[in-house]
């Protein structure tokens, strides 16, 4: 039996590699050859196609000069830090409550989904609409007597962002819910009934014991937001175009806008290589440590 | 009295009843859920609203207010009149090139995701684990910076401007999120079920589809939603790699909508919107019977 | 088979050959042989209503020259040409595609992939007819590359009748400081005294319109075409931004982010009194039912000399060299400024044609005053996007956007527009 396992083991091993292809396929021929062509782009003076010359580091001189650029990524720091915590303890408390075994849970949770299915061209509008002064919410406020409310985020500089914010947990809680659904539906019913019977508390059993068996779920939720906080662009484009001036300017729009629009792929690869080189700057530190955690936890 | 409550837990997991107990607890569980419908209703009422007004109201500003004179004459146009350039025939000519599209690229990059997942959380082979950070940090290229490298290599093949070019180049860019999901996934499971499969002689595949892929359910209803949901809305990649005979129904809808400089209809887009998201909705609403409780525990007594 | 057969078999053959001539020759004189039609897949942005019914007239009379349109339109102008350079990569590029009549496609050219219509120039006899500003852009190294199909102005000052009735105004204003007042006496009589929508290149074309107006044409040639950074510093352009500056005081609250039509409608709603927007503004006012003179008017600047800006779209012929489809590019670029496809397209788009020989009786009011001021060639002015290149465009949108929203002083915008054009390397 002992002697069987190494060569089963083995076996197991060669159809794993095998099963792997496509992904290794997929990683260095899709990213990783583009990643090192949008670098070779990034030094070059291309506009619309890519030349062959070579300006050494001159666009991304260029590119820190702008204060788009950089007030891009400032925008991107505080609305990624409040999009990703308002969404995870949104989602969470919605598939909480939601867990419950209430009445109509079919349609709740199309309620709370909905949003992600729409195309966020309208539905930017239409939160462009319901936040702006004139239109929405400070209107309607107003005429029903409340003439000193005020809510103009989205016309003001300093403020215009949070509207996004707003906007896209709308967009995106539905999602999380539905990720810490499926991850709560998979906690063991012995559990509840073990709890029940020792007497412990709900909401201990939910912070004590069903928040560390959700960490999955939850870390693929924050994953997932994460991805969406950089690449965030139908939201911005939809609602403000970017504004009021240059307000609520993001890194994608910035880099959509120079590769299409301005013709001048240089900058734009350049721009791509900078944030990449952020998000990996974030988030290889606690990839590194989580490695060391579980090496431990196998160790 | 231990082993009442065993035999108990044994029988298949079954949705029970709500107890129709009203405490406070129950009562602020339901406010709160209330509160939240409330809000996240809100946008779909003015989208509904304007979808049935005529121009003329809708040029008044009232978003919130009910129409005055209403018309499904929007919804006639969005779904068969409106103009998409020289032909003016609404959104429904791109319905089935839509599916064509959302449905092989969901089954296969779902397929690839959970096998991907399956084999980095169970066998972990070497350097598995750095091939999915990198897949990972992909996951964070901004899908238009990588259209031109990826015209010409897939034009190099021939696949350029072909229903298997589009399927493949969603495949490519769906391959990160899927791997992530059911790698967590299946990270989450009790190791002691794969370790008991190998002991009982499974290999790689045989406890795929025989274990793991079975227990996958709520996982891959989450993996659909976001699949579906982010392929049939896609419109850039569409519009670059499909051709023009797979053309999906999203760059009908981008033509209506998005006119540069020419009058815009917002009741025509509004219905428009509605009527191309009813699909990833009807998803959302029949996936209902798969969130149930207990299927990973049930394997476990088993 | 022996000789004779084959002699009566070659013989008969040759008779019926005979006759089937015969039978054809007079028919053949009569009408021509039907030909495969000349098949062109044509990309453009113009997807609304209103639109679709203007490139009706010029698909119409390709089909009916010969040709078969194969409509690939894509909304939003910017992913449009987006979506026709990735076809140019990949091989698989349209017949004909639309770009602005503008420096957007110099880099193609430049690259060597596009095709050049000379002869259908020549023919066109373009070098005469078409308007100079047009012909500097569409005409590089001496070939021309582009088709023109119409000609835009961006800086029109659309105006609600009604509202100017009940603020009392008798007559559109005739110089800057008048329409400034009349821009008073709107706000006085409650009336959102200028109908603004806050996207950058909203207020772009604006600011356009002042400087085009209260700076000038010399002016404005010598800081968008020769990039004088004297021109920029001087005190002429910060009257200019000054101006510009004055006219945040007539808009309202809500106009941030605000969308072109949604500002249009205010004024088709007599909310507000005047839009300064281009041309394509009408088509608004056609879906509401508005008619040039009669529910709104338009002026184009003021005083006899104001400067007209000149903007349009055109079409660009991909390089290929399979002989069907050169032939549908010559026969699409010879219809596309015909006059008879001209005056049909540009009644129903509400621009006025690149063609001063046209009929001119179905365009209404305001393209009928257009042309009547592209007479004077001295008036003409090119719009920005026909001298700047589109990245450098946009570094001046961005200054112009903060100078906008933020409290930047004049000084501080003209060092930044200066800034912008020295940076614009590459």
């Amino acid at each position: 039996m002992v002697a069987a396992a190494p060569t089963r083991r083995k076996a197991g091993c060669t159809a794993a590699y095998i099963a792997l292809l496509p992904m290794a396929l997929t990683v260095i021929g899709a990213y990783v050859c583009t990643m090192l062509w949008t670098a070779r782009v990034s030094v070059s003076s291309a506009r619309i196609f890519p030349t062959g010359d070579f300006v050494g580091l001159g666009q991304y001189e260029r590119l820190f000069r702008n204060a788009r650029w950089l007030l891009s990524l400032e925008n991107l720091a505080i609305y990624g830090a409040i999009f990703v915590i308002a969404c995870l303890v949104l989602g969470f408390l919605l598939a909480v409550f939601i867990d419950q075994k209430v009445v109509g849970e079919g349609a709740l949770r199309t309620v709370f989904l909905y949003p992600y299915a729409m195309s966020f061209v309208a539905t930017g509008l239409v939160w462009q609409w319901i936040l702006n002064p004139e239109l929405g919410i400070q209107r309607v406020v107003r005429q029903l007597g409340f003439t000193d409310f005020t809510f103009d985020w989205i016309v003001h500089q300093d403020k215009a962002l949070y509207t996004i914010v707003l906007a896209t947990v709308w967009q995106a809680s539905g999602l999380v819910m539905a990720l810490l659904l499926s991850g709560l539906r998979g906690v063991d019913e012995e559990l509840w009934k073990a709890a029940r019977i020792d007497g412990i508390p709900v909401w201990r059993v939910y912070t004590s014991i069903v928040l560390p068996m959700l960490w999955p779920s939850l870390s693929t939720a924050f994953v997932l937001l994460f991805v969406m906080v950089v690449k965030l662009f139908d939201a911005v484009v939809a609602m403000t175009q970017g504004g009021p001036g240059t307000a609520t300017e993001v890194p994608a729009k910035f880099i959509m806008d120079y590769l299409f629009g301005r013709a001048n792929i240089g900058l734009a690869s350049a721009a791509s290589i900078v944030l990449l080189a952020t998000v990996l700057a974030i988030v290889a530190p606690l990839y590194y440590a989580r490695l060391k955690a579980q090496a431990r936890g196998h160790a | 009295m231990k082993r009442d409550v065993m035999r108990e837990i044994d029988l298949p997991p079954v949705r029970r009843r709500p107890r129709s107990r009203i405490t406070p607890a129950r009562i602020g569980v339901y406010a709160f859920l209330v509160t939240a419908a409330l809000f996240f209703l809100v946008p779909l009422y003015v989208m509904l609203v304007t979808s049935v007004k005529p121009m003329d109201e809708i040029r008044l500003g009232n978003i919130f207010a009910l129409p005055l004179s209403p018309t499904l004459a929007p919804w006639h146009s969005a779904w068969q009149a409106a103009c998409t350039g020289l032909e003016c025939e609404g959104i429904r000519g791109g319905f089935w090139n839509s599916v064509w599209i959302t449905v092989p690229s969901m089954v296969l990059s779902i397929v690839i995701g959970a096998v991907n997942g399956y084999a980095l959380s169970f066998w972990r082979p070497r350097g598995a684990n750095l091939l999915f950070a990198v897949l990972m940090m992909g996951a964070f290229v901004p899908g238009q910076v990588m259209l031109y490298p990826l015209v010409r290599a897939l034009a190099a093949v021939e696949l350029y401007s072909s229903l298997p070019g589009i399927v493949l180049v969603h495949v490519i860019f769906g391959m990160p999120m899927m791997t992530l999901l059911f790698r967590n996934y299946y990270a989450a499971l009790p190791e002691e079920l794969f370790k008991a499969a190998r002991i009982d002689g499974g290999g790689f595949w045989r406890i795929f589809f025989e274990l793991m892929l079975p227990m996958s359910t709520p996982v891959i209803v989450v993996a659909a939603i976001m699949q579906v949901t982010n392929i049939w809305n896609d419109f850039l990649l569409g519009l670059v790699f499909a051709g023009s005979d797979h053309l999906p129904m999203t760059v009908q809808l981008n033509n209506i909508i998005n006119t540069t400089t020419g009058e815009r209809l917002y009741n025509v887009n509004m219905a428009a919107t509605i009527l191309t998201s009813l699909v990833p909705l009807a998803l959302y609403f029949l996936s209902g019977r798969w969130f149930v409780r207990g299927i990973a525990s049930g394997a476990v007594k088993g | 088979m022996n000789q004779a057969t084959q002699a009566a078999g070659g013989t008969a053959a040759a008779v019926l050959m005979l006759a089937m001539a015969l039978a054809s020759g007079p028919s053949r004189a009569a009408t021509p042989p039907p030909a495969e039609p000349l098949k062109a897949t044509v990309s453009h942005w113009w997807t609304s209503g209103g639109e679709s019914a203007a490139i009706r007239q010029f698909a119409d009379a390709f089909n009916a020259a010969g040709g078969k349109w194969i409509d690939q339109a894509v909304a939003g102008a910017d992913q449009s040409r987006a979506s026709t350079i990735n076809r140019i990569v990949g091989g698989n590029a349209p017949v004909a595609a639309q770009f602005n009549t503008s420096r957007q496609f110099r880099d193609i050219v430049d690259q060597g992939l596009l095709n050049n219509i000379d002869d259908v120039a020549a023919r066109g006899n373009w070098n005469a007819i078409l308007p100079q500003t047009i012909i500097d852009v569409i005409r590089i190294d001496g070939h021309y590359y582009a088709a023109p199909v119409d000609i835009h102005m961006p800086a029109w000052f659309f105006y609600s009748k009604k509202a100017f009735a009940k603020a009392g105004i008798k007559e559109e204003p005739k110089t800057w400081e008048a329409f400034l007042a009349t821009l008073d006496r709107l706000k006085a009589a409650g009336v959102i005294p200028l109908a603004f929508g806050g996207q950058v290149w909203q207020e772009k074309i604006v600011f356009d319109a002042v400087f085009a107006q209260v700076g000038g044409p010399d002016l404005y040639l010598k800081v968008y075409r020769d990039r004088d950074l004297n021109a920029i510093r001087s005190p002429a352009f910060r009257n200019v931004l000054v101006n510009f500056r004055k006219l945040r005081g007539y808009i309202d609250p809500g106009s941030p982010g605000r969308n072109w039509n949604d500002a249009t409608a205010l004024v088709v709603s007599n909310r507000a009194g005047v839009q300064i927007m281009g041309d394509w503004a009408k088509g608004e006012f056609s879906a509401a039912g508005q008619v040039a003179g009669r529910e709104f008017g338009c002026f184009p600047g003021f005083g006899p000399k104001a400067p007209y800006m000149v903007a349009g779209d055109a079409f660009v012929f991909p390089k290929t060299a399979k002989p069907n489809v050169v032939k549908a590019q010559k026969l699409l670029a010879t219809v596309l400024t015909a006059p008879g496809p001209q005056a049909a397209f540009s009644a129903r788009k509400g621009s006025i044609p690149i063609r001063p020989d046209v009929d001119t009786s179905q365009l209404d009011l305001c393209a009928r005053m257009g042309i009547a001021i592209m007479q004077d060639r001295a008036r003409q002015l090119p719009n920005p996007e026909m001298l700047l290149e589109p990245d450098l465009n946009g570094a001046l949108q961005d200054v112009l956007t903060n100078f906008w929203n933020r409290n930047q002083s004049p000084e501080q915008a003209q060092q930044a527009f200066a800034q912008a054009i020295q940076d614009n390397t590459w």
